[in-house]
């Protein structure tokens, strides 16, 4: 793809809160990024960072209260997605943005058989025949990989292990062949063999219909294999950006510095492994200045009191910290 | 890892799941055969890495192990007590020794129970473990100890990331003190950081109370890491089982030897270090698996006598490190 084409999907400066009588949770603090027609942006970034309620923002299943969209934009193709009524915007689930979800289990509905949910997608969706919706149901199960997949179809998702029913929930989402695929943690529950399966189907689409996809992952691996882009988030912000290669090849914020220094490689012998120092933020009373000071090695004075600027490091690179510059060049 | 005898001994495990026929409409009736003649030791203070294909039956080891289904066939021995042929009060005293962190963290936590309740419900089910005095301080230890805080005690499920809930069924299964826990992919939705800490917390733990620990992932390098030893499962069966250097530096089923191929490298600077070894065909169903070995329908190997009678989890050269394979890498089995 082109580095000048219009983006697909654009997020700024999202910022989303969940208020209760007891606290108010600041899950997302003034995220941006954005992905362009066919290309693959990775998320990463710590457990809790807000990857998940951004992507449900974006969808607009966020249940409010509550939670609250307490700033910023999201544009789809160049509408604002907040702004839309929500019924148009159902209407565009599916055909053109769908998503992958975290919890499979919890997404499928556990009285109807896999294959039938699967056919209802097609059914909701214009096709007349219940037969040729179940034959392209079956069909979906066979490419992501479902063995015998005639008769698991006709199961239940409690008869299904823990990687199959993630498998499913990425069929149904590409099941109407989206513009934009969110797939939130989609191959956590499988082994490497059928994860580069899926990958590759996935990167197929890509390529049959020009789909582009935001990939939220945990795994290194994958990201360094099948992403063009990665956004890392801490405590609710995107903290850095750029090309994968030279985000993890040489990072310029210290989080993900110290995320790639916590990786136990495989090649390796077994001393403890190295997490970051200190504890995660606590949203409802997030840090001062940049999130991470608390945990930084790098923090100085002016971390603990400024919100860091977004830095470019580098043609296409940015990173919000206030010694970027140094990180990045391995001071 | 004392020169004990084992604490958990499995023989002939067999989980056989009926499906379909009767009120299941249009679904053939079949036998799955999620898991088919498992045996393995388990010893004081050991981990054991249980690798292997998604679907190829090791949450239903895991859930058997603990009754949580009735096994086909076969026998668990924990500390010489047949765990299948349990009554009612033996049972419960062994779900007190074996816990389990389950791979679906949602479906695990009561979404009514704010995490304050749901860390300390164990110690409802067996009062004698802590006095109730002591439970709110123990809670927020045991968060603390897992990396989240010690306000998330009052929070609800919901209110958590995909993460944080699993930490949480890691903390509730701390409560015990176990003798042997089952890990589910216990970290595979937690970042790099913050799986480096739950592994380090359960190795520390282990160093301390001699806990065993039966460790499922689908992430080989922390199963490298965390593992004394390593059985990698195909379909139902165990096709490999040794010493985690002996199956991870010298592989002798093909399987495995695929397998370890597939892992993705973090390598930006060039190629992958080693060629990925793709594997040919269908994953077979386990309602219709092939004959003999299991693996010959995607294997590169196969010859005649594979399809024939099973081949055995037999030893090579190096002793503790078993194949079901006819033709190992490394040689044939020993005579
Ligand atoms: N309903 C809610 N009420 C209060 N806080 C919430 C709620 N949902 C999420 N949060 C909080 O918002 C923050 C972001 O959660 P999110 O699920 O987006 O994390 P994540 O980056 O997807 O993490 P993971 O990698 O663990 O899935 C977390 O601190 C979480 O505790
Ligand atoms: N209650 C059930 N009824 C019918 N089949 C079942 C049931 N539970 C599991 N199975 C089947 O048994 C096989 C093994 O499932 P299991 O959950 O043990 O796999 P797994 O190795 O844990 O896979 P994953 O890595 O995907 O979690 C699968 O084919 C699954 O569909
Ligand atoms: S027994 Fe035969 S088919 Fe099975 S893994 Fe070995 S060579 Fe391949
Ligand atoms: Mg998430
Ligand atoms: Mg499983």
């Amino acid at each position: 793809m082109p580095d000048n084409a219009a983006p697909l999907l654009e997020v700024a400066d999202l910022k989303i809160e969940f208020r209760s009588g007891r606290e108010t949770v600041y899950a997302v603090n003034g995220a941006g990024f954005s992905v362009r027609p066919g290309e693959t942006a990775a998320i990463l970034g710590e457990s809790g960072s807000g990857k998940s309620v951004t992507a449900s923002a974006i969808m607009r299943l966020l249940q409010c209260p509550p939670a609250f969209i307490a700033g910023g934009a999201i544009r789809f193709k160049g509408d604002d997605v907040l702004a839309m009524p929500l019924n148009q915007w159902r209407r565009r689930c599916g055909r053109e943005i769908a998503m992958v979800f975290q919890d499979a289990l919890a997404a499928l509905n556990p009285v109807f058989t896999v294959g039938w949910q699967i056919a209802e997608l097609f059914r909701a969706h214009g096709e007349r025949s219940g037969k040729k919706a179940e034959a392209r149901a079956v069909e979906l199960l066979a490419r992501v990989g479902i063995p015998d997949p005639v008769n698991r179809a006709r199961d239940y998702p409690h008869q299904f292990s823990g990687g199959m029913r993630q498998r499913v929930m990425i069929a149904m989402a590409i099941a109407l062949g989206p513009d934009l695929l969110i797939a939130d943690e989609p191959t956590t529950a499988l082994d490497v063999t059928v994860q580069a399966q899926i990958m590759d189907l996935l990167q197929d689409l890509q390529k049959e219909i020009g789909m582009a996809m935001i990939l939220i992952t945990h795994d290194l691996g994958v990201v360094a294999d099948v992403a063009d882009h990665v956004a890392v988030m801490y405590a609710g912000r995107v903290v850095e950006r750029g090309k994968v290669r030279d985000v993890l090849g040489k990072p310029a914020h210290p989080y993900t510095l110290a995320l790639l220094e916590s990786v136990p490689q495989l090649q390796q012998n077994s001393q403890s492994l190295r997490p970051i120092v200190g504890s995660p933020p606590d949203m409802a009373a997030p840090p001062s200045g940049c999130a991470f000071h608390p945990r930084c090695r790098f923090a100085t004075g002016e971390c603990k009191v400024k919100l860091p600027p977004k830095v470019a490091v580098a043609p296409g690179r940015v990173a919000e910290c206030h010694h970027a510059k140094s990180v990045f060049n391995g001071g | 890892m004392a020169g004990e005898g084992p604490i958990l001994e499995v023989r002939g495990l067999v989980k056989h799941f009926h499906v379909g026929g009767g009120f299941a409409f249009g679904r053939q009736a079949a036998v799955i055969r999620a898991v088919d003649d498992v045996s393995f030791d388990l010893r004081r203070g050991e981990t054991l890495g249980l690798v292997g294909e998604s679907g190829c039956g090791k949450s239903t080891v895991a859930r058997t192990l603990l009754r949580l289904e009735e096994p086909t066939a076969g026998k668990a021995l924990f500390h010489g007590r047949d765990v299948f042929a349990a009554g009612e009060r033996e049972l419960k005293d062994i779900r007190r020794r074996i816990q389990v962190i389950f791979q679906d963290p949602y479906a695990s936590l009561n979404p009514r129970l704010r995490v304050e309740q749901i860390v300390s419900e164990p110690w409802v089910i067996h009062r004698d473990v802590l006095p109730r005095a002591g439970w709110p301080d123990r809670v927020r230890e045991l968060l603390e100890s897992v990396g989240l805080r010690r306000e998330h005690a009052e929070r609800y499920p919901h209110e958590f990331s995909g993460g944080q809930r699993q930490r949480i069924g890691i903390a509730r299964a701390m409560a015990l003190n176990p003798e042997i826990l089952i890990c589910d992919e216990p970290v595979s939705a937690l970042d790099v950081s913050v799986q480096a800490q739950v592994v380090n917390l359960l190795e520390e733990i282990q160093q301390r109370f001699g806990i065993a620990y039966i460790f499922i992932a689908h992430d080989l390098s922390v199963v490298r890491h965390m593992s004394h030893r390593v059985a990698v499962m195909y379909l139902g069966r165990i096709v490999e089982l040794g010493g985690k250097e002996q199956v991870y530096a010298r592989p002798r089923h093909p399987y495995t030897k695929a397998l370890l191929s597939a892992q993705p490298s973090i390598d930006f600077t060039g190629e992958r270090q080693s060629q990925r070894i793709i594997l040919q065909g269908e994953v077979p169903s386990p309602a219709n698996p092939p004959s003999g070995c299991r693996f010959r329908s995607r294997c590169w190997k196969m010859q005649q006598v594979c399809a024939g009678e099973p081949p055995p989890l037999a030893e090579g050269s190096e002793s503790g490190h078993r194949a079901a394979c006819y033709f190992p890498e490394g040689g044939p089995a020993r005579a």
